[in-house]
């Protein structure tokens, strides 16, 4: 038996239902977005210029973790999209779309991705400069070197870049035809493209953040990164489109009982980023080798003792705690609170994995001993020497990037229609209710 | 609408698959599944539990025989101290993962076509960790002690020792058996009902009263169902963190130590995604040849055995990923012993347990890439067959590999099982299946009354507006 059919029109399923953004509507976000992204990034960049390198590297930095947590949000956005399709999922049609638009702000983190590749010099000193007779390093010069590097990261955002090409293109394609095939074709094509998604992640991870301590090595860490970016994407998108939603579109699409859901999925990757990363410090802490340790080690002392405590605490306890009741996932400023909250703590969690680096480039590699004593000292006196550690531009990178990367999303959701208005599976999320 | 595209029907985005195929209403469905347990009992049923009761037999001598003897009667020795019980052990432990899987899991993720493979997987689970629990409880030694694992208050203060992952692996299975044993029930509950009330009615009092005392009263009164459904969804909430925390803590067992091949960070959502994929390898085992023989080809469809077959390829690739990921940080880490312990690995003298480990679970399920495959039943048959022999290979080649050449070349060995071994490893799958196969004669293998509330009858729209809901697209056959 086969079916010679397409998808209904929109208007039959929802008559009075807004497709496409008034013209200028949402232009105050458009712009503002863009406009402090733009001066957020550019002072971080006038501040780079002149003064000593020392003062340059610690912005690259800032730069970096910035880019890391970005990043992650904009590709598990692609990795949505692709897991939508796969399960034939009918709830989060109308999300997909915007996934879709969060998605399409990859091609800028490839823009925003050149700094990084100028400052390779100073970010990645320890495998770009090593140090004579360091025989761990020259045994993996064949991987860890500048060639490599850049042929890898051309890579992995052709991979990026083509699957999201692919997704975005053949969803508004289906919006003109309704034609059900595409959603076949792009559930075929989600499966391979799961598997590179996860591969190139994983390696990337390793390239961007692992490879800052050339020496460290860990098997988990690419999930590591996935699951904390994958939460930070649903907290990212919760906080925008709960903005749209107040403006008054994709209503319909997106409301109270996909909040929900979307809450829970915040919830799910909140704890699992806690079992990713509690698999890895507990295995390492109980093993305790030196060549594993040295990360936490590291992370014990200048301030990082507190920052991990402070993860514990607010990327794990508390937000279990709040996000568990429903009433909170269905209230929009409960659960706008707990996103904005997740955003702020996944930037901590960047930091934690990035930053160290910077200021271990100074001086010695922090002994575990030290560190082990500091953090027996206060919470607060290492809090302090962490605050202390910190720089304006560090909040100004992130902060400018989200502003940037939610700027081309409002771009691109105004570009065409809000919804994917022939979906075969739309009416289901129009009629989605959560029991 | 200009586009007219040829879709094969079970794969149209326009409809969702039914889940329960056939002209079946109600009725049918609650006969299709009692009748199982009501004809008479087929004689190949006999046949089956007569094999399965002499293994288990088996299996009680060669306890018996270890009891009396030691633990000398296995080929455990230095350096591999750890031979095939863990080996056993973790192999069935994680093939007691797809049930909870099914059942919690993918019930809190709406897959509605998890009702007619969750019963069947639930007691599959239940019966694995039985056996499973059997190996590390007779490698005691001492297992007229067993019960010093559990920290009970005594005059000598002897404890057990709480850093362990040994330990841990006491209260994570411990829990996951009764939280499952009790999801499994609950969900029994109404349909034991059915069975009851089918019972009295048919004049069969001891069967009646049998399945009236598990039924606790029920009556499907609406209370009754709004508390049911209510501990359904918390036990399902319960459960879901199990199902990773279970096999977590297994592979706790291997990575807290310092033995290359053992610690890795990745072991533990690696020996999940393991877990869940040799779970489902033995759900195709099982309910591949149950459909057939007991006719529940229209609860059971294709449809389902295709969902299935995509889970193997998802978490197949899974543990390729860490089977790939392990060999590059291997390299990666500059560690010579880490790099000597893969390199021993596929091409050491275990080379062949490797290969047999590769082959069956990473390349035979990317044999799911193709449709066609994964809708027959034959082959599914035989790749899941495949699964299972690879993932206990896996489980071979960690324990085994990583420990017959450890840091002292001097104290190398190759291990070999000795015929106590071999025959009790078989005796376990006689309590398993013999466990199985009482389940498929007395209880409903199929949860009837969760059936029925995916049914498109159960939809309060059914039968009018079909605008609505799940069966949108029906009213809308408008191509022009």
């Amino acid at each position: 038996m086969s079916a010679t059919l397409t998808a209904p029109p929109i208007q039959e399923l929802a008559p009075n239902i807004v497709i496409r953004v008034k013209d200028g509507a949402l232009n105050i976000g458009k712009y503002a977005l863009l406009v402090v992204g733009i001066a957020l990034l550019g002072a971080c960049f006038i501040a780079s210029m002149g003064g000593d390198p020392a003062h340059k590297t610690r912005i690259a930095f800032s730069y970096l973790t910035a880019y890391m947590g970005t990043l992650g949000i904009c590709l598990c956005a692609l990795f949505f999209v692709m897991v939508q399709h796969i399960t034939r999922a009918g709830w989060s049609v109308g999300v997909r779309r915007f996934a879709e638009n969060l998605a399409g702000a990859l091609p800028l983190m490839a823009l925003l991705f050149i700094p990084i590749y100028l400052s390779i010099d100073q970010l990645y000193e320890h495998w770009t400069h090593p140090h004579e007779g360091d025989e761990v390093l020259l045994g993996k010069h064949g991987w860890l070197n500048k060639g490599a590097f850049s042929v890898r990261a051309v890579l992995y955002f052709t991979i990026w870049l083509s699957l999201t090409f692919i997704f975005r293109r053949w969803s508004l394609k289906q919006d003109d035809s309704g034609d059900p095939a595409l959603s076949l074709r792009m559930s075929r094509v989600a499966a391979p493209g799961i598997l590179l998604f996860a591969l190139s992640i994983t390696f990337a991870s390793f390239d961007w953040i692992m490879s800052l301590d050339p020496h460290w090595f860990s098997t988990i860490f690419g999930v590591c990164y996935f699951s904390g970016s994958y939460m930070a994407f649903f907290a990212f998108t919760i906080l925008l489109t709960k903005w749209i939603t107040g403006k008054g579109y994709m209503r319909e699409s997106i409301n109270t009982e996909h909040y929900h859901d979307l809450g829970k999925l915040l919830f799910t990757f909140m704890v699992f980023w806690t079992y990713t990363n509690f698999s890895q410090y507990m295995l390492i802490s109980y093993a305790n080798l030196p060549e594993e340790t040295s990360f936490f080690a590291k992370r014990l002392d200048g301030g990082w003792g507190a920052v991990g405590t402070m993860l514990i605490f607010g990327h794990f306890l508390f937000p279990f705690a709040f996000l568990m009741s429903r009433h909170i996932k269905r209230n929009g400023y409960a659960l706008g609170f707990g996103a904005v909250f997740l955003l702020v703590l996944h930037w901590i969690d960047m930091q934690f994995l990035i930053m160290p680096n910077a200021m271990a480039a100074h001086g010695a590699d922090a002994g575990g001993a030290d560190g082990a004593a500091a953090v027996s000292g206060q919470f607060g006196a290492q809090l302090s020497t962490w605050l202390h550690g910190m720089q304006w531009t560090d909040a100004a990178c992130y902060l400018g990037m989200l502003c940037l990367v939610g700027s081309v999303t409002l771009i691109n959701m105004c570009r065409h229609n809000l919804i994917p208005t022939r979906d075969p599976r739309l009416s289901e999320a129009l009629n989605f209710q959560n029991l | 609408m200009t586009s007219i595209t040829i879709i094969d029907e079970p794969e149209n985005p326009l409809r969702r698959a039914p889940l329960v195929e056939g002209k079946n209403n109600f009725a049918s469905v609650t006969n299709i599944v009692a009748r199982v347990a009501e004809n008479r009992t087929p004689k190949g049923w006999y046949l089956m539990f007569g094999i399965a009761i002499a293994l288990l037999l088996n299996l009680g001598a060669m306890i018996g025989y270890l009891i009396f003897t030691g633990v000398g009667v296995w080929g455990n020795n230095i350096p591999v101290g750890w031979g095939w019980p863990i080996v056993n052990f973790v192999f069935w432990i994680g093939i007691g993962h797809a049930g909870t899987l099914i059942s919690a899991v993918l019930f809190l993720f709406r897959q509605k076509w998890r009702t007619s493979i969750n019963r069947a997987s639930e007691a599959m689970t239940i019966f694995a960790v039985m056996a499973a629990g059997i190996f590390p409880a007779i490698h005691v030694g001492r297992i007229w002690v067993i019960y010093w694992v559990f920290p009970i208050p005594n005059q000598m203060l002897l404890w057990p020792n709480f850093k362990s992952p040994l330990l841990w692996d006491v209260f994570a299975v411990s829990t996951y058996f009764t939280v499952s044993t009790l999801f499994w029930f609950v969900g029994l509950i109404p349909d034991l009902a059915t069975f009851r009330d089918r019972a009295a009615r048919a004049g069969r009092t001891i069967a009646a009263r049998a399945y009236g005392i598990f039924a606790f009263g029920w009556h499907g009164s609406n209370r009754h169902w709004v508390n049911y459904e209510k501990a359904y969804l918390i036990l399902a909430a319960l459960s879901t963190p199990l199902v990773l925390s279970v096999h977590s803590i297994v592979s706790f067992d291997f990575a807290v130590s310092l033995v290359p091949g053992w610690h890795t960070t990745i072991f533990p959502p690696y020996f999940v995604a393991g877990a869940i994929f040799s779970g489902f390898g033995m759900v195709l085992t099982l309910m591949i040849p149950a459909r057939k023989w007991l006719g529940l080809h229209e609860l059971v469809t294709l449809n389902h055995l295709d969902n299935i077959a995509k889970i193997l390829l998802l978490t197949g690739s899974m543990v390729g990923y860490a089977y790939g990921l392990e060999f590059f940080i291997a390299w990666y880490s500059g560690n010579e012993y880490e790099q000597f312990c893969f390199i021993n690995r596929a091409f050491g003298p275990y080379g062949w347990a490797y290969w047999i480990m590769v082959s069956c679970n990473v390349i035979s399920p990317q044999f799911f890439w193709f449709r066609s495959i994964r809708r027959n039943p034959t082959l599914l048959f035989i790749i899941s067959i495949f699964v299972n022999i690879g993932m206990w290979f896996e489980r071979f080649v960690i324990v085994v590999t990583s420990l017959a050449r450890d840091f002292l070349p001097s104290s190398w060995g190759y291990f070999s099982p000795t015929i106590i071994d071999v025959l009790t490893y078989i005796g376990s799958f006689g309590l398993f299946f013999t466990f199985f196969l009482l389940f498929c004669r007395f209880l409903p293998i199929l949860a009837i009354s969760e059936l029925k509330g995916v049914m498109p009858e159960a939809n309060p729209h059914h039968g009018h507006d079909q605008g609505h809901g799940q069966d949108h697209a029906s009213g809308h056959n408008k191509a022009h």
